[in-house]
């Protein structure tokens, strides 16, 4: 021990002073599956924190092991006691324990240091790479801003698929649900949406936040590495809850994503964050309240399940001094059934979904967007003009195509105009296919869609579309890079923009003829 | 009131709403509930030997009227885990002086 060191414990042993201090305790009556219940604690408060003192009849050396280590979280407040969750190792935990009341709602610390860190449900870094050294705690249960404090979904949030910024548009403060079948795409397509963030300007590039709930560590240790991989975790937090943690860390984990995101909205950024999924939270919360004796009710989640998922999701808002969080929540569901339990309580809170549909992802079209009933309900008033102007009649030519592709199966003589539009169709939905990992920055999306609203593609084999789509993009970062760089800084589609677009189409027909012949 | 006076007061108006039958039940429930407050109402004092027990007797006595205990009805039990000092525990209080508790804090502050 160094001197240094001696001199501050001899200072330090000079100012102990006998503190007569109480502490209002409880003692632990029964525990099991991660719940305790409490004898005592009655001036305890809901969402409490408490600290059971493991210390208790250990020797010093042990107890400077173990002492401040062990949370619990007050979920129940009964006539005699209080039940809680232990939020940590429950093999810990004993009959006749003594637990302290701390007088502080559980929170998590936040700052500019999390920015590229995996954390757990309590905001503890779990990637190796040291401790936070300055940090902001911020509740982990806040109530949602207000309506004076809120204003309107106005700024795009691009996500760069060009099927959800065509047809199904999000903007900045918005809530869209990711929903389908297990193995359709919904995490891509939410991990996308995080990569392309990179394509924005620094300032506005919003923070992102990815909650993964209940999911096992190999999948969320391989979107980190494809993050890192692609640029995005310089701007992005993982908040881990994995199947293997406790029920209580899976139902907190995005309460804390949240907490996190609210502090950076508070500094007026922008966050984008991902529920990754509720489904599992749910799962994980129905767990814990059966555990905790309340009454079920429909399929065994608890009554208050609903406000579960809404006092999440309603802290996803834009302010209007501003920032804001949009939400992107992910659910799961079972053989496409969207009218479950969980599902619809999640659709009737957000401002709209979008469908993954295994068929369509067996097809090969991925993202595998059922545009039928997806649906999004603000985002249309924050789309870029230029993207209004190209995507106007997508979703209803799309739709059309649908229904008469299930008619064609039948009928074998079809009129021009009806053949037409199927050849239409069928390139338009390769158009609208999109690799996994590799968004599409607005400007090229928007030259895309305009090459097909303009039957640019009409004369490609269906099979090459995909191809052609891509060379002319090369073709275009080439040749017309300041028609692209004109579209991204002005939002728009000018009639200068057009004539440079049908200029390049038609110079590049000219120049790839043999790619142009549909026989 | 006295306390006969108020359960003859409370019998009085059960009879009057015609539901004299719930008495049984109220006093099974006063019963629970003061079980419950006796369990509840014993307050250990914690030493590390027991020649200290005098001394600790004498610093919680203060403590002690605060929280409504006679000095008659405190149990007292050795621990030697504590080094020394006291420790009162009970009423859903904690009063911890004792040296292992300092020490803990003391190595918290050093090594922070």
């Amino acid at each position: 021990m160094d001197s240094a060191t001696v001199e501050k414990i001899i200072k330090e042993i000079g100012n102990i002073a006998p503190a007569h201090e109480g502490e209002h305790v409880g003692r632990v009556v029964a525990v099991g599956d991660g719940v305790v219940a409490i004898d005592g604690l009655s001036k305890a408060v809901m969402s409490e924190v408490l600290l059971f003192e493991e210390g208790k009849g250990k020797k010093l050396a042990g107890a400077v092991e173990t002492q401040g280590e062990l949370f619990g979280l007050i979920l129940n407040l009964e006539e005699d006691g209080v039940r809680a969750t232990i939020l940590g190792d429950t093999s810990r935990v004993s009959e006749g324990m003594t637990v302290k009341s701390t007088g502080k709602i559980l929170s998590v610390p936040a700052s500019e240091e999390l920015l590229g860190r995996v954390v757990n449900a309590l905001g503890e870094p779990i990637d190796g790479k040291g401790p936070f050294k300055k940090t902001t705690l911020m509740p982990i249960e806040r109530q949602a801003a207000g309506v004076i404090d809120r204003k309107g979904v106005s700024v795009p949030l691009a996500t760069g698929t060009k099927a959800i910024d065509a047809m199904i548009p999000i903007g900045r403060g918005q809530r869209e649900l990711i929903i389908g079948d297990r193995g359709t795409g919904k995490t891509t397509v939410a991990i996308d949406a995080i990569i392309n963030q990179k394509y924005e300007p620094e300032d506005t590039r919003p923070i992102c936040i990815y909650v993964a709930i209940g999911q096992k560590e190999s999948k969320t240790a391989r979107i980190a590495q494809q993050l890192r991989e692609q640029g995005a975790m310089d701007y992005t937090i993982i908040v881990d809850a994995p199947a293997s943690a406790p029920a209580a860390l899976q139902y907190l984990a995005p309460f804390s994503g949240v907490a996190i995101g609210e502090y950076f909205m508070d500094q007026g950024r922008d966050v984008l964050i991902i529920y990754d999924d509720l489904s599992k939270q749910a799962t994980a919360y129905r767990q814990l309240s059966l555990l905790l004796r309340r009454p079920p009710g429909r399929e065994a989640y608890p009554g208050d399940v609903f406000y579960l998922h809404s006092r999440l999701l309603e802290r996803a808002c834009r302010l209007e001094k501003g920032g804001s969080i949009t939400a992107l929540p992910i659910i799961e569901t079972q053989e496409g059934d969207v009218s479950g339990y969980i599902p619809t309580n999640v659709i009737s809170i957000t401002d709209g979904q979008m469908f993954l549909v295994t068929d369509l992802f067996n097809k090969g079209i991925r993202p595998a967007i059922d545009v039928g009933i997806s649906v999004s309900r603000v985002g249309s008033a924050a789309q870029t003009k230029a993207m209004k102007s190209v995507a106007g009649g997508i979703k209803l030519e799309l739709a059309q195509f649908r229904e008469l592709e299930a008619f064609m199966q039948f009928a074998s003589d079809l009129d021009k105009a009806t053949a037409d539009r199927i050849e239409s169709g069928r390139r338009m939905v390769e158009v609208l296919k999109q690799k996994n990992g590799q968004p599409i920055p607005l400007e090229k999306q928007v030259a895309a869609l305009y090459a097909a609203g303009h039957a640019f593609f009409l004369p490609v084999r269906v099979n090459k579309v995909t191809e052609v789509e891509k060379q002319y993009m090369d073709f275009l970062d080439g040749q017309y890079a300041k028609t692209l760089a004109s579209i991204r800084k002005s939002g728009q589609l000018s009639e200068d923009n057009k004539k440079e677009l049908n200029k390049a189409m038609e110079e590049f027909r000219l120049a790839h003829s043999e790619l142009f012949s549909s026989t | 009131m006295t306390a006969s006076k108020a359960v003859h007061a409370l019998r009085d108006t059960l009879k009057e709403h015609g539901r004299e039958a719930l008495l049984p039940r109220i006093a099974s429930a006063f019963a629970r509930i003061a079980e419950r407050e006796a369990k509840k109402s014993d307050v250990v004092l914690t030493v590390a030997r027991e020649k200290d027990e005098r001394r600790a007797h004498k610093d919680v006595k203060e403590l002690l009227s605060e929280l409504g205990v006679e000095t008659r009805s405190l149990k007292t039990q050795v621990d030697d885990t504590i080094i020394g000092g006291w420790r009162l525990e009970g009423r859903e209080h904690l009063v911890d002086a004792s040296y292992k508790k300092q020490l803990l804090e003391l190595y918290n502050r050093v090594t922070a």
